[in-house]
């Protein structure tokens, strides 16, 4: 898939394009579509996976009756040997616990994609990402004041994401500020941003310790998790990120214009200024709704861009949708790893997550520089 | 040029920079519909940060720019791009975009926020890759065009961007002389065509002389001249502004002033043959030397010339040359003063041609002023033309030729030998330093 050319070449027009249906396939739409596909996919085979072994049957027949129970009675139980407690125990899990967990790795991994492409953008940098740049620890720390300091605990599931996003603004702030300065470079960001990742995990690692309570988990809020994810949190990401994510991806056209420095894109019209600090914010909000609920979770932010780059296209208008669906199925197969690999043993999203973003980072770290010869930062 | 058409834009006492380090002082400038103006200037004269100013990357410090008739500061980012177009010196796109989408950019201003193009704009679009002629290679990307080839892009785009001002930092900076005229033909194509008018920041000021209605020219961030080439060009410009002599020139063919630097002999290039060849003078008039000057010339001999009359097609031919000469108005009789500069040439001469020019009793004295020097160096008399038929002088131009013959000279029927006839008497006459 990597291999296919971006567009097609010169010498094939348009007008001798074989058919309709294969101008589509290789359009920059027609190709996230194998995408869309498989986070399906994807998503449905993730609800058989969890905690507990449950029969793949009753898994399906759960499903099922969910979707289509209103129109055709099923019983998922039907045919199997387990008591109607069990049955029931069962049904329960699998829709109270293995649907939210994996809804909600598909809406966090969507916010942390169409926020990592969002960030590349703005930066005119590749290795721009929520969690490099102290985005996804700022929110962390954000949202973990509201356990210690038994703050707004009552409405937590609402307040988390603001207190998140406060925090994630505190970190962005700083990052923006060294972004305007006439001395940075991509260099220095990138280094401001790791700064500031760190200096947010210290504060989030003291916050949690100090916690009296004891009862929130380090690995959770560090590496991230998806388990005890509820409908309720489903509902507050999806409302979250379907707004700002929706906003983000409506600047699709400004971004393709900032590829161009930022000069050249006022000179066609395009408010830098304005247009960055917007997109920060949004970004921030997005990955903080994300964090919120998920904790910190690496490197998706970083890749998801990258992937979709290469399968549908430059074009800022794909690519932020596309890096939404490649983040869902990065931190819901991430998840699936983790329960494949590591039975038993509580990994957090976040390990699989890391081993392999890790390594791309490094390749995108010393892979030869493209034609356009160094970047400049903004 | 005072009046005319309104102002597309007006920049009135503008001043750019810090309160202690203005890059530009207190500049005004108006631009009308139609003009190809040359911004020009050293190096750090303020150019950049003029037409940055103008495009409102850059704080105004004092003064105002109007944008036709509306204050720059009371439009909004999309209204200035609605308005005015820029050409970057260079760009470095991130991506390998694709010609069609790299130019349909420029449509950006047009479209209403969080909209797409319409049919409308890919039309614009199309027709701009057109007009530069590179529809064949829309589906390129921009990282496999060559550098001419990604200007006309960047210009498609600022065509297809609809502004009626165009603004361009050393659009030719990078480009080969091809390219560079082409870009600029195109440039001044779309001014002459459109209403729109065009300021460029030229480094080449023969380029900007040849192409412009107006040169305005910078100097430690103030405005130093705004006029005509032929107005604005002068020596004493060039020594000035750029702290460079140059001779003033005007192009033969169309009568544009052009600037030839003088540089200092030590880094002239050139080859020892060449410098022991020469000089030599040519005695001409009426068009009678200008082959030879230039023969002689192109096999790299240094030359001097004379008598010859002011605004002639030999005094041109030299002066084009870059030839010293002893000139006298026309039909009238040799001066004394223009005698005493020829017999100075003809002193400081190793060898002597004599073209065959029309002698009359204004410039006989032509002849008799060789009459010392015929003796003392290799001298040839072109007789292409027989004398008789130019004689007007009653014989007496006769009697000094036979004089000079005789006293050395030779005549020459071939001006096909002459080359290798001077070369084989400079080489045997002159000992080698070597």
């Amino acid at each position: 898939m990597t291999g296919v050319p971006a567009e097609p070449r010169p010498s094939e027009t348009p007008e001798r394009a074989s058919t309709t249906v294969h101008r589509i396939a290789r359009s920059p739409l027609g190709r996230l579509a194998p995408l869309v596909i498989g986070l399906f996919v994807l998503g449905v085979l993730s609800c058989f996976l969890g905690d507990v072994a449950i029969p793949a049957r009753v898994v399906l027949g759960t499903l099922l009756e969910h979707a289509f129970g209103a129109i055709v009675p099923i019983s998922p139980c039907a045919g199997t040997t387990l008591s109607s407690t069990e049955c029931y125990v069962y049904q329960t899990i699998v829709w109270t616990n293995y649907v939210p967990e994996v809804l909600l790795g598909v809406l966090v991994g969507a916010a942390l994609g169409v926020s990592g492409a969002a960030l590349q953008g703005t930066f005119r940098n590749p290795l721009a990402d929520p969690f490099l740049l102290g985005l996804s620890s700022g929110a962390a720390f954000g949202a973990s004041l509201i356990f210690v300091f038994h703050l707004g605990i009552q409405d937590a599931q609402w307040t988390l994401p603001l207190f998140a996003f406060a925090g994630a603004m505190l970190s962005g702030g700083v990052v923006l500020l060294a972004a305007r300065s006439p001395r940075s470079s991509v260099t220095t960001l990138l280094l401001t941003g790791v700064a500031m990742s760190s200096f947010f995990s210290a504060l989030l690692i003291l916050t949690l310790l100090y916690n009296p309570n004891g009862n929130l988990q380090v690995s959770f809020w560090l590496l991230g998790g998806l388990e005890g994810a509820t409908w309720n949190q489903v509902a507050i990401v999806f409302s979250g990120v379907l707004v700002a994510g929706s906003i983000l991806a409506l600047y699709g056209r400004a971004l393709n214009l900032l590829q161009l420095g930022s000069d050249v894109a006022q000179s066609l019209g395009v408010d830098a200024r304005q247009t960055r600090i917007r997109v920060m914010l949004l970004a921030s909000f997005v990955t903080a709704v994300a964090v919120a609920f998920a904790g910190v979770i690496g490197f998706v932010g970083l890749i998801a861009p990258h992937v979709v780059r290469r399968v549908a296209g430059y074009d800022y208008r794909i690519v932020l949708t596309g890096a939404a669906v490649v983040g869902a199925i990065f931190v819901v197969g991430s998840r699936d790893l983790a329960l494949l690999f590591f039975p038993g043993i509580e990994v957090p999203v976040g390990v699989p997550m890391a081993f392999v973003g890790a390594l791309f980072f490094l390749y995108l770290l010393y892979r030869r520089p493209g034609p356009a010869g160094e970047g400049s930062g903004w | 040029m005072v009046n005319g058409p309104a102002a597309l834009l007006s920049v009135d006492r503008v001043s750019v920079g810090y309160t202690d380090r203005l890059a530009v002082r207190s500049v005004s400038l108006d631009v009308r519909p139609g003009e190809f103006v040359a911004l020009t200037g050293p190096n750090g004269a303020g150019k950049t940060t003029l037409l940055r100013a103008i495009l409102g990357l850059l704080p105004i410090r004092e003064g105002e720019v109007r944008v036709l008739g509306t204050r720059l500061a009371d439009l909004d980012i999309r209204q200035r791009a609605q308005r005015m177009a820029w050409l970057p010196q260079e760009e470095h796109p991130q991506d390998n975009v694709r010609l069609l989408d790299y130019v349909l950019f420029g449509r950006y201003a047009h479209v209403p926020p969080f909209y797409s193009e319409n049919t409308d704009d890919y039309a614009r679009a199309r027709d701009a890759l057109r007009a530069v002629g590179l529809w064949d290679r829309r589906a390129s990307g921009i990282w496999e065009v060559s550098g001419g080839e990604r200007q006309r892009v960047l210009l498609a785009r600022a065509l297809a961007q609809d502004a009626p001002i165009l603004l361009l930092d050393e659009p030719t900076a990078h480009l080969d002389i091809a390219s560079q005229l082409e870009l600029i033909g195109r440039l001044v194509r779309l001014c002459r065509e459109s209403s729109r008018c065009v300021i460029a920041a030229l480094h080449d000021l023969n380029l900007a002389a040849r192409f412009s209605d107006r040169i305005v020219v910078l100097s430690r961030g103030r405005l130093a001249q705004d006029g005509p080439p032929e107005d604005v060009l002068s020596t004493g410009l060039l020594r000035e502004v750029w702290d460079v002599d140059a001779e003033l020139r005007r192009d033969p063919r169309s009568g544009l002033p052009y600037l030839i630097p003088v540089l200092p002999r030590e880094v002239v290039r050139t080859t020892p043959a060449e410098r022991r060849l020469g000089p030599v003078h040519v005695v001409g008039g009426g068009g009678a030397a200008s082959d030879t000057l230039r023969t002689l010339a192109g096999h790299g001999y240094r030359l001097t010339a004379g008598v010859l009359p002011l605004f002639d097609t030999d005094s041109e031919t030299a002066a084009e040359l870059g030839i010293p000469a002893a000139l006298e108005v026309p039909f009238a009789p040799l001066g004394l003063e223009a005698r005493a500069e020829n017999r100075r040439l003809l002193e400081g001469a190793r060898a002597i041609v004599v073209a065959p020019f029309a002698i009359g009793p204004s410039n006989l004295a032509n002849l008799e002023d060789l009459r010392a020097f015929v003796a003392t160096r290799p001298s040839f008399l072109l007789r292409t033309a027989s004398l008789s038929e130019r004689d007007f002088t009653e014989g007496r131009a006769g009697a000094i030729v036979r004089e000079l013959l005789s006293g050395g000279a030779i005549a020459l029927e071939e001006p096909a030998q002459l080359e290798a006839r001077l070369r084989e008497a400079l080489t045997k006459s002159v000992p080698d330093p070597a």
